[in-house]
């Protein structure tokens, strides 16, 4: 009973829950904090944002040229603006952010206090006492959720600034008619959306990270293994979330539109 | 007046800063302390010694509060902390100062701010008052003039000697160490060992280390406190050490040299084997310093080590 995988599941997300809300619960040290906070966002946040923004063109020039062959046999091309935006916005841009992000920063967010814990040094945080989730924890945690987003709007644009590219150069859709569509693509509640989306999943993948690296034992395999772990599970819970807030949404655009 | 301030002086020195009474704890399968007793006077410096892997660190563990014990008392200043409360823990280890292994530098802080730590957490001293003291413990520890480094740049030792500088930076009643002086340079081991003696003669601060370094045991110790099988085999002066009759412990600090440990006794270290209270008893023939009394113990203090059918995993 003891080593029943499913028990050591639910106790490992239980940590993790636990752990996001007390390091939300120390957000007012983020000022006296406020150097390693700034610290975090940058490694965090600038130094993630030359690959984003790579993958997100890419991604964008990939979607936009295979839609365009779809809408190519209907002669409609010029409808990839509007599949690219909405698709950037609400889907896209949020989710592979978040990816790019659990893979440049959560295994190493993961490692680095996995570290911290097998060398003692949250040990002697905690005998010097000092919390090690108001000093380890929030810094990282806070920086990921202001971080994400932004780099979301970064992504997003580059993403659909690609699209236009292939769509102009490849498909031949002119400039004017891509934005004229694009324009549709996305209300402004939909950019709100898919930014509470990306808030969500950075808090998700910053908290599953964290939360790794603190149940580190076992020297540099454990550290390896907090590693491992953490792309895994925040990844299969970014993308299942990512479901379920996009049949969320789906409900209530109809309700909305229902009433209306 | 004057002599009304001693007596209570002698009042507050007659309580022991720490007291471990019948302290228990299993970690995985096996017992690692096992009825653990032993006090710790103000001002001295107690030292304990024994073989690798035995529970030195998680003596320290249990002390410190980082690891709670299954069974038994541990008093600090003669408040008992194995059922303090995390809020509460907190508190009394402001009293701490404590040199891990390894150092426990914070990776991502220069030596400068990694001694600073403390003094940001726990008080509102102006920048300049923080400064002087930083110089102040850096100096003490000779590494003023490396404060910019960060700790993957520096040695070894030189970790370690940071992690006391930042461990004294609040000037605590107690000061752990986990062997200050492994890793270190004859010459750089006996620099930390008169530091240690210099915070108990000028500071008055009480000291427990953890040591294999036999030689700095001698230095340092006002009582050394032999740690085998789960508990203090002996503890006396480090003359009494030295001159001990206990096989186990002559064995110990002549580094194998003298004392014929039994066959039973030299297997159980080799192999890191549960340590039991009535093997230890039985090793201790007659010692009564470390020993709380127990019905069992009489009949096997009689033993023979070597005849001895006891299986060191199970108890009697
Ligand atoms: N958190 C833990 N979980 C399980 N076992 C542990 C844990 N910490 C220590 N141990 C085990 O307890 C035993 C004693 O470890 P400890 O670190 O106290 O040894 P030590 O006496 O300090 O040795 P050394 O002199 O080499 O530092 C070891 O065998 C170790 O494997
Ligand atoms: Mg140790």
């Amino acid at each position: 009973m003891k080593d029943f995988i499913g028990l050591r599941a639910i106790r490992g997300a239980g940590y993790t829950l636990l752990l996001l809300l007390e390091a939300l619960g120390y957000i007012n040290h983020a000022w006296k904090r406020r150097r390693a906070l700034f610290t975090q966002m940058h490694v965090i946040g600038t130094q993630s944002l030359a690959i984003t923004c790579f993958f997100m063109l890419l991604v964008g020039m990939v979607f936009a040229l295979q839609t365009g062959i779809e809408f190519a046999r209907f002669g409609q091309t010029s409808l990839v603006g509007l599949v690219i935006v909405s698709a950037m916005v609400r889907e896209l841009g949020p989710w592979m952010t978040a990816f790019v992000l659990i893979a440049r920063v959560g295994s190493s967010m993961a490692a680095e206090i996995g570290t911290m814990k097998t060398s003692e040094e949250i040990d002697a945080l905690e005998v010097m006492s000092i919390n090690p989730v108001s000093f380890v924890v929030m810094p990282r945690l806070i920086g990921y959720a202001i971080m994400g987003p932004i780099l979301t709007i970064f992504g997003t644009l580059v993403g659909v600034a690609g699209g236009a590219l292939v769509a102009n150069v490849q498909l031949g859709v002119p400039l004017d008619d891509f934005l004229r569509f694009a324009e549709r693509g996305a209300e402004p509640l939909d950019i709100y959306w898919g930014l509470l989306k990306s808030l969500v999943f950075s808090l998700c993948a910053g908290a599953v990270a964290c939360a790794n690296g603190m149940r580190t034992s076992g020297g540099a395999v454990g550290v390896g293994r907090a590693s491992r772990n953490t792309v895994v599970v925040a990844l299969t819970l970014t993308v299942f979330l990512n479901y379920l807030l996009t049949s969320f949404y789906r409900m209530v655009k109809r309700l909305v539109a229902g009433i209306l | 007046m004057q002599t009304e301030e001693s007596s209570t002086e002698a009042l507050i020195d007659s309580t022991p800063m720490v007291e471990f009474a019948g302290v228990c704890k299993s970690l995985g399968n096996r017992k690692i302390l096992d009825q653990l007793t032993f006090n710790v006077k103000r001002g001295e410096t107690f030292v304990i010694i024994g073989y690798s892997g035995t529970g030195k660190s998680v003596t320290l563990r249990n002390l410190i509060g980082l690891m709670r014990p299954d069974e038994g008392s541990i008093r600090v200043a003669g408040e008992e902390i194995t059922t303090m409360s995390n809020k509460e823990l907190e508190v009394m280890r402001r009293k701490f100062g404590v040199l891990f292994q390894s150092g426990a530098l914070i990776a991502w802080l220069d030596l400068f701010q990694n001694v600073e730590l403390p003094l940001l957490e726990h008080t509102k001293m102006s920048r300049r008052k923080r400064t002087e003291i930083v110089q102040q413990k850096l100096e003490l520890v000779n590494l003023w003039q490396d404060k910019d480094k960060f700790p993957a740049e520096i040695s070894g030792g030189m970790k370690k000697r940071a992690g006391l500088a930042r461990a004294i930076a609040l000037d605590p009643e107690l000061v752990l160490y986990d062997e200050p002086s492994s890793g270190l340079d004859p010459v750089i081991a006996y620099e930390i060992d008169k530091l240690i003696n210099r915070l108990r003669d000028q500071l008055k601060m009480t000291q427990i280390v953890v040591t294999h370094d036999m030689e700095s045991a001698y230095t340092i110790a006002s009582r050394i406190g032999m740690f085998y099988q789960g508990g203090m085999l002996q503890i006396g002066t480090p003359d009494e050490i030295r001159t001990s009759e206990i096989e186990e412990v002559q064995h110990f600090i002549t580094g194998g040299r003298e004392g014929a440990v039994s066959r039973r006794s030299t297997t159980a270290i080799m192999k890191g084997r549960s340590p039991t209270f009535s093997a230890r008893l039985e090793a201790g023939r007659g010692v009564e310093a470390a020993e709380p009394s127990g019905d069992a113990a009489p009949t096997i203090m009689e033993l023979e080590p070597e005849s001895s059918p006891i299986d060191p995993e199970n108890k009697p």
